[in-house]
């Protein structure tokens, strides 16, 4: 049980990551960053690092994403 | 036989996939941004490679409080992650200033724009 | 082409590690090297020597204290060079790059949406985002909600030597509520939270409570960081970690917090 859910949250850890690679749109590459902590954040938990989930959860999906956001949003938006 | 031990550690070879992912985000893409967001994706990576080379199976969270069960995770592992996540945010943090004096000085984030752009 | 290239390099790199991961020891198997050798000796020995429960907190502050010193004066010194390269950017933003008036996060004085035309030669691709005002719903819970964050926070740094936490989880929940009061309720309410004319010695509390903590260990134990191992001290060891966590928490929360008003508006 606990391998079915490894293989499913490492699947959605490259499909996100995928998906970040390719998307034109930067504020979609940034929330889907956002996504990709989360997921991250989750396999801690399951892996017994309630510490690193707490972490990674505030900084990668808090501090990271709204720094990217704010940046973006004064700069450009697309990539060309 | 490879694939085999392939499927029994599984786990390290979606890491090894990941960072490969972030380092072709870091070299192909021309925007800086997402380089920078790719450079995210590889330290991710390796902090995944490094917290998964401290699991037990079915082991508990190394604080040993009244009801905790005998295999721990290594707290070495935690440790190390704890500090390179900290590091790797303030490297962003630096490097997302940085691109915003380039683009205030030069108008544009795409790299081969800036390449042709000063002697 | 250099895509091609680049997806070249990415699997020549994944080739060779792919066939180290063939020989590495199996995930979750208990006598793999790295909980055999130093990690067993914390294992036994954490509570006793090291002054907590929570092992991560005492391998990040007592056995590997050096390197946390390492990290906190990282960060330190990456709020420092941002501000660096920030501050000689100079004030508002050029009118060349946007429209005057509009504004990515705040509304206009009269509060109609802020739309802006590209100025002429200038390669904008859309305009600048229409900028909406936060419901009263969002502001009235942020409001609500705030000081619970706070509290949690705090209550993460202060206990983080009995159970998960610590001085750099509690910086990290400090920093996002924040960054949520300065989203919701405008910047100027969030920069009055922060302390006046002592924020840059608070900023360096991280590196300033690990330097009185080494000092006050080299007194007690002749080595430099050492906490006392004596039982009879029991209660000032724990008083030396407190100390230390609650220094990491509020320069970290302060230094996060001062690199997102940096960014957002030098």
């Amino acid at each position: 049980m606990s391998g079915l859910f490894d293989l499913v949250m490492l699947l959605l850890l490259i499909a996100t990551a995928l998906a970040v690679a390719q998307a034109k749109d930067l504020v979609a590459a940034a929330i889907l960053f956002s996504g990709y902590s989360l997921t991250l954040c989750l396999l801690w938990q399951h892996r017994g690092a309630p510490d690193v989930a707490m972490t990674e959860a505030a900084v990668g999906a808090g501090v990271t994403t709204i720094l990217f956001l704010v940046v973006i949003a004064r700069t450009t938006r697309r990539e060309k | 036989m490879t694939v085999q031990v392939l499927g029994a550690n599984m786990d390290y070879a979606a890491i090894v996939v990941l960072f490969c992912i972030g380092l072709y985000v870091v070299v192909a893409k021309s925007n800086l941004i997402k380089k920078l967001i790719g450079l995210n994706i590889m330290e991710t990576a390796v902090f995944a490679f490094i917290v998964t080379a401290g699991m037990v199976e079915g082991g508990d969270a190394p604080i040993l409080g009244p009801d905790a069960h005998a295999p721990f995770a290594s707290p070495i592992s935690h440790a190390l992650v704890l500090t390179g996540i900290v590091v790797a945010v303030s490297t962003t943090a630096l490097a997302l200033a940085i691109i915003l004096r380039i683009h205030r000085e030069y108008g544009t984030l795409e790299v081969d724009e800036l390449r042709q752009m000063d002697g | 082409m250099r895509e091609r290239l680049a997806g070249a390099l990415a699997v020549a790199m994944a080739l060779p590690m792919l066939a180290v991961v063939t020989v590495l020891p199996r995930v979750g198997s208990p006598d793999a090297p790295v909980h055999t050798h130093v990690a067993s000796r914390y294992l036994a020995r954490g509570p006793a020597e090291g002054g907590a429960e929570n092992l991560v907190t005492a391998v990040l502050l007592n056995y590997r204290g050096l390197d946390t010193f390492g990290e906190v004066v990282v960060i330190f010194t990456a709020l420092a060079a941002a501000m660096a390269v920030l501050l000689a950017m100079g004030g508002q933003n050029d009118p060349s790059s946007r429209s005057p008036g509009a504004n990515a996060h705040g509304t206009r004085a009269d509060g109609s949406p802020a739309h802006g035309k590209p100025a002429h030669g200038e390669p904008m691709d859309e305009p600048p985002p229409a900028s909406v005002p936060p419901s009263p719903v969002v502001t009235f819970i942020v409001r609500l909600v705030a000081p619970f964050i706070a509290m949690f926070g705090l209550w993460v740094i202060v206990t983080g030597h009995r159970t998960p936490g610590g001085g750099l989880q509690g910086a990290a929940i400090l920093a996002a509520m924040f960054i949520l009061v300065a989203m919701v309720l405008g910047t100027a309410s969030a920069r009055s939270l922060l302390p006046g004319r002592s924020l840059p010695w608070l900023q360096a509390a991280g590196p300033l409570a690990f330097f009185g903590v080494g000092l006050l260990g080299a007194v007690l134990t002749g080595f430099a960081l050492g906490y006392p191992v004596d039982p009879a001290l029991h209660l000032l060891r724990e008083l030396m970690l407190v100390g230390v966590e609650v220094g990491i928490g509020v320069g970290g929360a302060l230094i996060f917090a001062s690199l997102f008003l940096a960014l957002e508006s030098p």
